[in-house]
């Protein structure tokens, strides 16, 4: 039998209902994610591209259709399982880094494990141990004031991997970013890809999209050409 | 899980801290108040008499002071009530008329008290001698005020023999009331010497010798006196305390109105329930006041917090994490707050007590603030109830918020 994979979209829907209108932010999204892939979602604005990484991701839930990630269909899942869902099978780095100011930046890289049950000391242990992978060590006890942009985002990234997920998602994570360092941002995502870390990476701009092995383009809520 | 706090927000909580703490205090102080009060009646009800002691007196129940319907209490009597369960022994008392020890002068009233042996009235209280024995006749237990009248102190009392007037003219304090019926003297031989402080007195003779002086007063007989004037009184004694109100029952289905001390502290008691009802009241205002101090404080941090409960449910926190992470906050909060009042109100209750003794020094030495381990632990629980109470909703808020929403909050 075949490993599941990472994701797979069935005729996904999640409509918006917006005064006497509905929005359809995804209007039938059929997709496959093969495990190790790096994929690059790419679209205009409005397209549904945050909508459907926000699926996937268990923090919104589709009104139609299915969705499963790494074999797990999501509609399945209570408020609780989804929860676990979303600190141990997917990471997720966002464009505004979402870093608690006032912890630590080794803190907020052990925080998701704090809802998994782990102890305070094996925690940061594996958050030193993944910042150290990632070249963080000399920052891990700073406050999320005295970074750089690169840097919060390299502790998000941290942040996303410490529950070993099966899929790394990112939404527009480089938009926050100078060039430098959003292509340096991207290249540590292709040496986890190298490691054979799924990622699921939306983005405007081609050049990043093109470190992608793939890239889905989407348009109105729907998937135009694979 | 508790991250802890930070900045304003400290400032905050800790001032919603110091509302529960005043709160807690406000409901210690004033329960101990209560409490101490409570003890020192009951102290001195119980230096009074026995709790196991129901006194049947010889009127009708509900009779009182001058509408009393007389009721005469008989050797039939006796015999139904020595029956009555848990009644281990029932004492007549006859009292004959007020008299006099003849030797003792003026000063020397007495009420000549015709009791049993080892009545309850005639325990434990001696200066010198004994007590009432079985088949006593024409001797006596005085008081030590009326011993020292006839001799040089309670002992060189004993062995004497006294002459008692009985129905004379007799001077009770600074006014002389005249005499009832026909005056007359018996030899009595002093056996015993009593501690005068329950009754300066009471002059304690065998029940027959009272008959009879009664009678001889009366110009009766014994037995009729026993058939129709009645005995004074008698002393039902219960096998233990908790059996009272039993025997109370019994006393007033036979028709004769009873006393009891036991009664009457449980009456007290019910009075102190409403007194410190009352009192805690007044410091569950305060407390109330500090619950919402608490539900401000949580609404405030959970908008506030808003963004970061967003990232906490990214990164996996369920409802329930965010419920308990500001459930152990308002928990906290109260704990806390707890421990602080119940510190202050020890204190505050030792420092007034010293304030009001060193303004009055003649203050019973009793403790006035009483905190037993119940009302230390029942404070604390509280605290601790009202804070969880009112972190309930702030809380529910926090845990019902979108993720995604919370996220874009600015
Ligand atoms: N919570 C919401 N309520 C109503 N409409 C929404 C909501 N979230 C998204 N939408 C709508 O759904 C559509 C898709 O939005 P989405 O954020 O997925 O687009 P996007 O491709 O990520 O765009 P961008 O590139 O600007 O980030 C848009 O029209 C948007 O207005
Ligand atoms: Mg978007």
């Amino acid at each position: 039998m075949n490993a599941p994979l990472a994701v797979e979209a069935l005729d996904l829907e999640r409509t918006y209902a917006s005064g006497h209108t509905t929005v359809a932010a995804l209007a039938g999204v059929t997709l496959a994610i093969q495990r190790g892939e790096f994929v690059a979602v790419m679209g205009p604005s409005g397209s549904g591209k945050s909508t459907l990484l926000n699926v996937v991701a268990g923090l919104e839930r589709p009104t139609g259709g299915t969705v499963r990630v790494d074999g797990e269909d999501l509609a399945r899942l209570d408020e609780e399982a989804l929860a676990r869902h979303r600190s141990r099978r997917v990471g997720m780095v966002f464009q505004a880094f979402n870093l608690l100011p006032r912890l630590h930046v080794v803190e907020n890289v052990a925080l998701p494990l704090a809802f998994a049950g782990v102890s305070v000391s094996e925690r940061l242990r594996r958050a030193r141990a993944i910042l150290e992978r990632l070249g963080m060590t000399a920052r891990a006890e700073h406050r999320t004031n005295q970074l750089s942009g690169g840097e919060l985002q390299r502790a998000a990234v941290a942040r996303a991997l410490i529950g070993d997920p099966a899929i790394l998602l990112a939404d527009e994570p480089t938009g926050n970013l100078d060039s430098a360092n959003g292509a340096a941002l991207i290249a540590l995502f292709e040496e986890l890809h190298a490691q054979s870390q799924t990622v699921l990476l939306v983005t405007h701009d081609a050049q990043i999209a093109a470190h992608a092995e793939r890239i889905i383009r989407m348009r109105d809520g729907r998937v135009v050409d694979v | 899980m508790s991250l802890g706090n930070y900045g304003r927000a400290r400032l905050r909580s800790a001032l919603t801290t110091a509302g529960v703490a005043i709160g807690t205090a406000l409901v210690v102080l004033l329960i101990a108040l209560a409490t101490g009060a409570e003890e020192n009646v009951r102290r001195s009800i119980f230096s009074i008499g026995d709790l196991r002691l129901v006194t049947v007196q010889p009127f009708q129940p509900g009779a009182n002071g001058l509408s009393a319907v007389p009721r005469t209490i008989t050797d039939d009597t006796v015999a139904k009530l020595k029956v009555v369960a848990h009644v281990d022994g029932v004492y007549r008392q006859f009292d004959a008329p007020l008299g006099m020890v003849v030797e003792g002068g003026d000063d020397a009233t007495i009420r000549p008290q015709g009791i049993e042996p080892g009545a309850p009235v005639d325990r434990g209280d001696l200066l010198a001698g004994r007590h009432l024995e079985a088949g006593d006749r024409a001797v006596a237990v005085i008081p030590g005020n009326i011993a020292r009248l006839v001799a040089p102190n309670a002992g060189a009392a004993i062995g004497r023999t006294v002459t008692m007037r009985v129905g004379g003219a007799v001077k009770l304090g600074s006014t002389r009331i005249g005499g009832s019926g026909t005056p007359r003297d018996y030899g009595v031989k002093i056996v015993g010497v009593f501690d005068e402080q329950a009754s300066q007195t009471s002059f304690r003779i065998p029940l027959e010798d009272a008959l009879l002086a009664g009678a001889e007063n009366r110009g009766l007989t014994a037995d009729a006196i026993r058939q129709t004037t009645g005995y004074s009184g008698l002393a039902v004694e219960a096998d233990d305390s908790t059996n009272v109100a039993d025997i109370v029952r019994a006393v007033q289905e036979l028709g004769f109105s009873s006393f009891s001390l036991k009664q009457v502290v449980e009456q007290i008691d019910q009075g102190f329930g409403v007194f410190k009802g009352i009192l805690a009241g007044i410091g569950g205002v305060a407390l109330l006041v500090a619950a919402i101090g608490i539900a401000n404080t949580m609404v405030m941090s959970v908008l506030e917090r808003t963004r970061e409960i967003g990232i906490m449910k990214a990164v996996g926190a369920s409802p329930r994490d965010i419920r308990a992470l500001f459930l152990a906050e308002a928990a906290y909060v109260g704990v806390f707050g707890g421990i602080l009042g119940l510190a202050l109100g020890l204190a505050g209750g030792q420092i007034i007590d010293r304030i009001i003794r060193q303004l009055n020094p003649r203050t019973n030495p009793a403790a006035i603030f009483v905190v037993g381990p119940d009302l230390a632990l029942g404070a604390l629980a509280l605290a601790l109830g009202i804070a969880l109470l009112a972190g309930f909703l702030p809380a529910r808020r926090a845990m019902r918020m979108s993720a995604l929403s919370a996220l874009r909050y600015e």
